[in-house]
């Protein structure tokens, strides 16, 4: 199987958009799952959708830009859809994650209403809705790489005032960290890599990418630094196991990365307890014998 | 006199009809430890805000520093622990070397990343607040009095000239509320740090702050921190009656 991968153009692919996501998917997610805005990975995946489904309709009915992925109409939303939601934010400030289901339903309404306003697209939608790695070609690679090096630049560069503004925005403000341009540069990247993730895992399962390997790290890590670390390193183990049985057993990659990452979550929670068990047993046992 | 590190000239302030802060004028001078008390709701939040530029003021005027807050960008001259420090996320993935270290962020500006002698920097503020041993423990798993010492270490770090601490001991136990003060106490006396600190402990403060400023909406005592101690009980029950007065007022 291996050696498939090394051989076929349309795997390796797969497999270096896969590694690509799965670094700055879960990178970013520590930022949104501490901050509680987990969701707002959803919500813009859907505003995605909208996007992509714009690009088609134009495609199809106005025969414009033919040449050009419907993808980056999807990101261009992406990244409307995430100044929006910071705006609803900011005017709901004791309702703040009210913010999110009014921007996903609206990028589902739109999504849904221009599909049928085309009578349908002639391309396979569940392509975006479930994730379609073997087709990335290699613009789509390019896309994913600019997009990666980005969001490393992004988080890299802001890296000190993220932290200060994460663990507390009003401290963080008073000592002088400009929140309003490392917020909107963040809140950009964040639709950057919403938007190239949807090939990976589509947009249903967006969000699995962004807060699963979090969510397995947040179980042992004592630091920030840790955190980041174990979380970059889930996210690519559920890539490859996941892309591996879905090449080998034929089945749905985006699914299958999603349900490698849960079982990673599962694994580390029981080790999680059978070492807090066995540290338990050994102290018992030495009140025993002393 | 060199000019005071604070000064807040007949400062109102009023939410809709309501008065927060009426005629209210109080200065710190360099190197002072300066204790604010009153009553809940007495207008102690909303002037430290103001004074943080948090809020802006209605009518007076906050000089810091010598220079109007309008025109005070040297935030890092001042560190802050807030109320609710505490009530951070628990389960925040973060050492306490992390969070004392998020404290020079806006310092040290955009772009520029911690160098070794920052992190030294970080680890003298920890062992002044005598946290050596928890520096790469998570924070959300020390004691309420611990987290509260990071907190003041996170204030440090940027090396202010005045610290506000607004209510730092809420929710922290009688003997960590001791050790805080004797802390700050020390820090006070020894760097020469001017300290404006927020309480409800009108019993305790007199015996570590110089001067005391009573507020309840308007300014009741600004003085020494002695002669407060000695008209404390004409004082507290001249401020803790203005409510009162007030309510009768309104119903005649």
């Amino acid at each position: 199987m291996i050696q498939d991968f090394l051989q076929n153009d349309y795997l390796q692919h797969a497999l270096y958009a896969g590694l690509l996501i799965g670094l700055i998917s879960p990178l970013i997610g520590v930022y949104l799952v501490v901050r509680r805005l987990s969701l707002i990975a959803d919500a813009l995946s859907h505003v995605t959708l909208a996007g992509v489904a714009a690009g088609l309709f134009i495609q199809k009915k106005l025969n414009l830009f033919t040449e050009i992925n419907p993808i980056y109409m999807g990101m261009g939303f992406s990244v409307m859809g995430s100044l929006f939601v910071d705006r609803l934010r900011r005017m709901y400030q004791s309702y703040s994650e009210i913010a999110i289901p009014i921007i996903m339903s609206g990028g589902v309404g739109l999504g849904v209403v221009l599909i049928s306003a085309s009578g349908g697209f002639n391309v396979n939608i569940s392509g975006y809705l479930f994730g379609s790695i073997l087709a990335v070609r290699t613009e789509d690679l390019e896309t994913t790489l600019i997009v990666t090096s980005i969001t490393l630049l992004v988080l890299i560069l802001f890296r000190k005032e993220l932290f200060a503004l994460s663990f507390d925005e009003e401290n963080a403000v008073l000592t002088g960290v400009n929140r309003s341009i490392v917020h909107f540069f963040f809140i950009l990247v964040v639709a950057l890599v919403i938007a190239s993730s949807i090939q990976v895992v589509g947009i249903l399962l967006v969000s699995s990418l962004i807060t699963i390997p979090v969510a397995t790290a947040l179980q042992h890590t004592n630091s920030f630094r840790q955190t980041l670390i174990a979380s970059i390193l889930y996210g690519e183990l559920s890539v490859i196991l996941g892309l591996a049985a879905a090449y080998h057993f034929e089945l749905a990659s985006g699914g299958a990365i999603v349900l490698v990452s849960i079982m990673i979550l599962l694994c580390v929670f029981l080790i999680k307890k059978v070492v807090y068990l066995t540290a338990r047993l050994q102290k018992n046992r030495q009140r025993i014998n002393s | 006199m060199s000019t005071p590190i604070l000064k807040v000239s007949h400062l109102h302030f009023s939410y809709g009809n309501q008065k927060v802060l009426d005629d209210v004028s109080l200065s710190l001078e360099q190197g002072e430890f300066l204790g604010i008390v009153g009553p809940n709701g007495s207008g102690k939040s909303t002037l430290m805000k103001m004074i943080l530029g948090l809020m802006p003021s209605q009518h007076g005027e906050i000089d810091l520093f010598g220079s109007s807050i309008a025109h005070f960008k040297e935030r890092s001259r001042i560190g802050y622990v807030s109320q609710k420090a505490n009530s951070f996320n628990l389960g925040f993935p973060a050492t306490v070397r992390e969070v004392v270290a998020s404290g020079l962020a806006g310092k040290l500006g955009l772009f520029r990343r911690y160098k070794k002698s920052d992190w030294q920097r970080v680890d003298e503020v920890i062992e002044q607040v005598e946290l050596s041993h928890f520096a790469n423990r998570n924070i959300g798993k020390l004691s309420g009095g611990q987290q509260q010492r990071a907190f003041i270490a996170r204030a440090l770090v940027g090396s202010p000239d005045l610290l506000i601490l607004d209510e730092p001991t809420v929710g922290v136990d009688a003997k960590s509320t001791t050790q805080f003060y004797e802390l700050v106490r020390f820090l006070h006396q020894n760097q020469g740090l001017s300290v404006i600190m927020v309480t409800h402990d009108i019993g305790v403060i007199s015996s570590y702050v110089d001067r005391v400023a009573c507020l309840n909406k308007r300014l009741f005592f600004h003085g020494e921190a002695a002669e407060f101690q000695r008209r404390q009980k004409e004082i507290l029950s001249a401020a803790y009656d203005y409510d009162i007065q007030l309510v009768e007022h309104h119903h005649h």
